[in-house]
């Protein structure tokens, strides 16, 4: 079986599709020629593997079929999609035929060798495989195996950081696509550059388009450099979030040039007036709404009704002060006569304590049975509650809010006799003492120190 | 019966014919009368109410729209549009704005499809994605009927399992969908990482799904981000809406119960009672309106009287009952003292020994009665249109002046005194929009004459005035007075001095007077205490007892009482408490075991020795049975309180049992 491998011209337009990845395109070329029965691309996010991969097969007119593992829902869909993917490649008007139940993975070895009986040669990639939901310890090797059942069939596993000897199995090939370093990413980043203007500027008439594509090819690279250097080098390593970085920041950072401050080759001096850009790390956050909005929009959210307050609180000291000094803080009677119990000795006081002390309220919060809920509720209120199915309900909904979460070892049932809640993770300190402000209640007088 | 696993009850007579009262008498004759009356009453109120809660968030909905037809235009970004909608932590449990945007979408062209997801259809991802499924597919085909062909290609292409959003795709792709808008109503109430996960799968279709994903959130949205994965985040593109907050919505919906022409009038301790608890809790508009409709519905089945609220009644239709019944209503007693005294003893012969004449009185009264009160609603829309006027001063919500007024303590109260008061001093810019807006409001105001002809003296004298810039003042306006200070005998003296007032506004300081005079008069004669109307109770419904007890029960109040004094419940003479002492828990043997076994319960700590429970028990109720009896009744009491959640049994100590409940919380 002599190498088919692709001809040159087809290489030299992947390699200039795929830019900075001609050493694994060679790679992969020579690998899938000697077809072996199983082949692991592994690299970090963002290094073209699941790209090249698919853009090689689709130029050299070989049979394969390509599966998104991420998609699958179980690993039972993965085999299921795998069978339905292999037939859609077989047949040639690319329609999909029936097909049985294909529930485990023999059964999955034997439908590939009926299916690919006739075929010498076929791949089969999983894409993303690591991340399978659900996947049964067994799959990865079976699947890894699969080439050695099925005449012909290639199995290629692209997953990111492959554990040592994860298909249980030697002799496996592997292919690593390393990370962009920093010229790489500069240069692919520097082909596609953004617009300066997005409308041609109407007050110079000399300023046409070819001016517009040189200025930009002369601006976005060096931005991107000065990216590179301040945020991306650490913080946004892969390339993705690096063009998002460069992506977000460019508009903000030409923005001057649109006003007419500056010449759009004046890139020093927009750099030090802009430098405020470079230094603010918010940008790598990610957020559901655009930054520039939430900036404008004012802060929304709504005011909890009285009693849902008081529960809050209630429960926030639940949660947060132990149970031991309840009779304290909040027995109405008037014994606060401390006596001291069993006297310490000497030495015991003056060693400092052997557990070092955290404040309460920068640990997680506690779980409390519903009944100290209820009694801290009443101890606290200032006038009294008459205990309807309504303060019931409240906890109900509070708990469907996430504001009350069910505690206890493993996350027992609170309807259950002395089952126990907690305080969800939006019951911070700040929170409580502003729903205290509200109710007028002076919190700091009840939480233990 | 040892070797059958059920009993069947054979009996060995025929049954005995039940003796049902088929014709009802008495006031129960008007029953179905009664009922239809409500029908067409609350029908009548229940499209108000509809209408309010479509128009409430009108604007937020208006703008999701929005949203949503922008989002189809650029399908090609990789990121999902998302609307998050900030509602009220209430508004999540009735999602009105979800129903009013798919109501929206079901009128449209059916190329959007649009599905509700709650966080209870499902706990896993499997779960969650078979429900989105089949309500994305369900929905469409119910709209247009599939061809068979449709069918075909489709069982050509092999089952897919039913989680798989191929399906949803091809779907999508056959009826040329061009968007799925999917709608978390209670985005809280789901798990982090499902949430995170169901969103991450969303994005990974978004090239060959069209999704968009709706958010209704109660806390903030920097909570909702704290819970999402970031590879989550990374795939939403959101936009932030605003819906109406709690109180708004209530006092909307407030009006809309109890407008000017309803036919009952939800009397001051009902209406506060309903108010209360919506402001108290977190609690769904729904509930407002069911105590309302509660309100109608137990007046009208349970008081034979409003029968007489029919606007059709005829005389002939009302039993004689009913007028008996009349008569003895506290405000015909007390009209009956009132009217001898006033010596028209003729009239309340009349009314008192012929029904016709009675049924005369209730009708005219009635409507009279009904006209006033509808006056009152006016006068509290006046006092809102001055409280909005007037500059720096609070606007009263409208549903706590109607709770004033019924009661009838609005009228001379401090907040009308300090309103007239604050009226006197305004400039005559405002004063002259005030007019106006009096004067706009509505036709039934009873003080237009005297009005305008305050209008036209006040426009008389503005144009007068030579300055034009600057407005008249009043004599009571405190820019008027200056404060003195004068030094006598080394102390010190203020004064107030009123400077020298103009012509114009000595005669500007007059009309203002004079209005404000009018506005008295206006509010003292409107503003009566319902309560002296005559059949007030036909019209106006105020017992808080039944909704008290139906909407707001207190079950773990009551199973305490029953276990602590079952005498209370029972009725029973062998274990009554004695009448000298009064202690209320005595216990007797010859109490329920359950309740001999809680009270006991009641008296130990947190753990309690379940032997020393026992012997407890032996001693009180286990003098005259044996001890096999005793200990099968104390096993049973033991299991009762158990699945009442009051004991468990504990692993500090094998032959403890911990106390769980404690009463009165």
């Amino acid at each position: 079986m002599g190498l088919e491998l692709l001809p040159d011209e087809l290489m030299l337009i992947l390699s200039q599709q795929w830019p900075c990845r001609e050493q694994q395109l060679r790679q992969v070329s020579a690998l899938f020629a000697v077809s072996p029965p199983a082949l692991v691309i592994y690299g970090p996010t963002a290094t073209a593997k699941s790209g090249i991969t698919k853009a090689y097969l689709e130029a050299s007119k070989l049979k394969y079929a390509y599966v998104r593992c991420r998609e699958c829902v179980t690993g039972r869909h993965l085999l299921e999609r795998t069978v339905a993917a292999v037939q859609q490649a077989l047949s040639d008007d690319g329609s999909p035929t029936s097909q049985g139940r294909c529930e485990t993975i023999s059964a999955l070895a034997a439908l590939l060798q009926r299916l690919l009986a006739k075929e010498d040669k076929f791949i089969l990639v999983f894409d993303d495989m690591d991340r399978q939901r659900e996947a049964p310890p067994t799959l990865l090797p079976a699947l890894a195996r699969l080439g050695e059942f099925v005449r012909g069939l290639t199995t290629v596993l692209i997953v990111r950081y492959p554990s040592p000897r994860f298909l249980h199995q030697t002799g496996v090939p592997h292919l690593e696509f390393p990370a962009y370093n920093r010229a790489q990413s500069l240069h692919i980043l520097a082909q596609e550059p953004l617009n300066i203007f997005l409308e041609p500027p109407l007050d110079d008439v000399n300023y046409d388009d070819e001016v517009h594509e040189e200025d930009k090819q002369w601006l976005w690279p060096r931005f991107c450099e000065a990216i590179w250097a301040s945020l991306a080098q650490n913080a946004a390593r892969d390339f993705t979030s690096f063009r998002d970085v460069c992506h977000k920041l460019w508009r903000p950072f030409v923005a001057p040039i649109l006003k007419g401050d500056f010449g759009t080759r004046d890139f020093s001096r927009l750099l030090v007036a802009q430098r405020r850009l470079f230094q603010d790390e918010s940008v790598l956050l990610h957020s559901i709404i655009a930054t520039s909005e939430t900036a404008v929009m004012k802060k929304v959210s709504h005011e909890l009704p009285f009693y849902a307050k008081w529960l809050l609180i209630a429960a926030y000291l639940a949660s947060y002060n132990p149970a031991k000094l309840d009779a304290l803080y909040f027995m109405k009677s008037h014994e606060r006569k401390r006596r001291k119990k069993g006297g310490g000795t000497a030495k015991s006081s003056m060693r400092p304590g052997q557990v070092r002390k955290i404040s309460r309220h920068l640990l997680g919060a506690s779980a409390f049975t519903l009944d100290r809920l209820l009694a801290i509720l009443h101890a606290i209120l200032p006038h009294d509650l008459r205990s309807t199915i309504d303060v019931y309900a409240q906890i109900a909904t509070l708990t469907s809010l996430r504001l009350l979460v069910r505690g206890g070892i493993g996350g027992s049932d609170a309807l259950e006799p002395g089952g126990k809640l907690r305080t969800g993770q939006a019951v911070t300190w700040e929170y409580a003492q502003s729903l205290a402000r509200d109710a007028d209640f002076g919190l700091l007088d009840y939480v233990a120190e | 019966m040892e070797y059958e696993k059920a009993y069947v009850f054979q009996p060995e007579e025929t049954r005995p014919i039940k003796r049902r009262r088929v014709e009802s008498k008495g006031l129960q004759a008007s029953w179905n009368s009664r009922r239809e009356a409500y029908q067409t009453a609350w029908q009548e109120r229940q499209e108000g109410l509809e209408a309010c809660l479509d128009t409430i968030n009108a604007a937020t909905v208006d703008s999701i729209a929005i949203l949503l037809d922008g989002a189809s235009q650029d399908a090609q970004s990789s990121r999902i549009p998302t609307g998050i909608i900030v509602t009220d932590p209430s508004a999540t449990l009735s999602s009105g704005i979800l129903r009013q945007l798919s109501r929206r979408e079901g009128s449209g062209d059916g190329r959007r499809v649009f599905v509700a997801l709650p966080s209870s259809s499902g706990s896993n991802l499997k779960a969650l994605l078979k429900a989105l499924i089949q309500r994305a597919t369900l929905r469409h085909a119910d709209s247009e009927d599939e061809t068979d062909e449709v069918q075909l290609t489709r069982r050509k292409g092999g089952r897919l399992l039913n989680y798989d959003l191929q399906l949803l795709c091809d779907h999508v792709k056959e009826h040329q969908i061009q968007q799925v808008v999917v709608a978390f109503e209670d985005t809280e109430a789901f798990d982090n990482d499902l949430l995170s996960e169901l969103i991450e799968l969303l994005g990974r279709w978004r090239d060959r799904i069209p999704f968009i994903c709706l958010f209704s959130i109660a806390t903030s949205i920097e909570f909702l981000q704290q819970r999402l994965s970031k590879a989550a985040i990374k795939c939403l593109n959101g936009r932030l809406f605003d819906a109406a907050p709690a109180g708004e919505v209530l006092e909307q919906v407030f009006q809309a119960a109890t407008g000017k022409r309803s036919p009952l009038f939800l009397g001051p301790g009902l209406a506060s009672m309903a108010i209360e608890r919506q402001h108290d809790y977190i609690q769904s508009i729904d509930s407002f309106t069911d105590a309302a409709k509660y309100g109608y519905m137990s007046f009208y089945y349970a008081n034979a009287l409003s029968v007489f609220l029919r606007p059709d009644l005829d005389f002939k239709d009302v039993a004689d009952d009913h007028f008996e019944a009349l008569r003895t209503l506290d405000s015909s007693r007390s009209w009956a003292r009132h009217s001898l005294a006033n010596q028209e003893t003729a009239r309340v012969r009349d009314v008192l020994e012929s029904n016709e004449h009675l049924f005369r009185l209730v009708r005219q009264k009635m409507a009279d009665g009904r006209e006033i009160l509808g006056n009152m609603m006016t006068a509290l829309t006046v006092i809102g249109v001055l409280q909005n006027g007037l500059p720096n001063t609070p606007v009263s919500l409208k549903s706590s002046l109607y709770i004033q007024a019924m009661s009838g303590k609005l009228a001379g109260s401090a907040m009308i005194r300090s309103l007239l008061l604050t009226i006197r001093r305004v400039p005559s810019d405002v004063a002259t929009n005030l007019l106006k807006e009096v004067l706009s409001l509505d036709a039934d105001i009873s003080m237009p004459e005297s009005c305008n002809e305050l209008v036209n003296q006040l426009n008389e004298l503005v144009q007068a005035q030579d300055d034009e810039k600057k407005p008249l003042r009043s004599e009571d306006d405190l820019k008027n007075s200056t404060l003195r200070t004068t030094v006598v005998a080394q102390k010190v003296e203020l004064s107030k001095q009123k400077s020298a007032l103009s012509k114009q506004d000595t005669a500007y300081t007059a009309i203002l007077r004079g209005f404000t005079d009018v506005l008295e008069k206006y509010f003292t004669d409107t503003l009566i205490n319902p309560k002296d109307l005559l059949f007030h109770e036909i019209f106006v419904y105020d017992l808080k007892s039944p909704y008290r007890e139906v909407f707001t029960p207190r079950p773990r109040h009551a199973i305490e009482r029953a276990l602590a004094s079952p005498h209370d419940y029972l009725d029973c003479d062998c274990c009554a408490p004695d009448q000298d002492e009064r202690d209320e828990a005595t216990l007797a043997s010859t109490q329920p075991a359950s309740a001999v076994l809680y009270q006991l319960y009641l008296e130990s700590g947190s753990l309690i020795n379940a032997s020393d429970l026992w012997q407890a028990f032996h001693a009180v109720s286990g003098d005259d049975k044996d001890d096999e009896q005793t200990m099968s009744l104390f096993q049973r009491a033991l299991a009762e309180l158990r699945s009442l959640g009051m004991v468990k049994s504990t692993r500090k100590r094998v032959d403890h049992v911990a106390k769980v409940a404690w009463r009165g919380l």
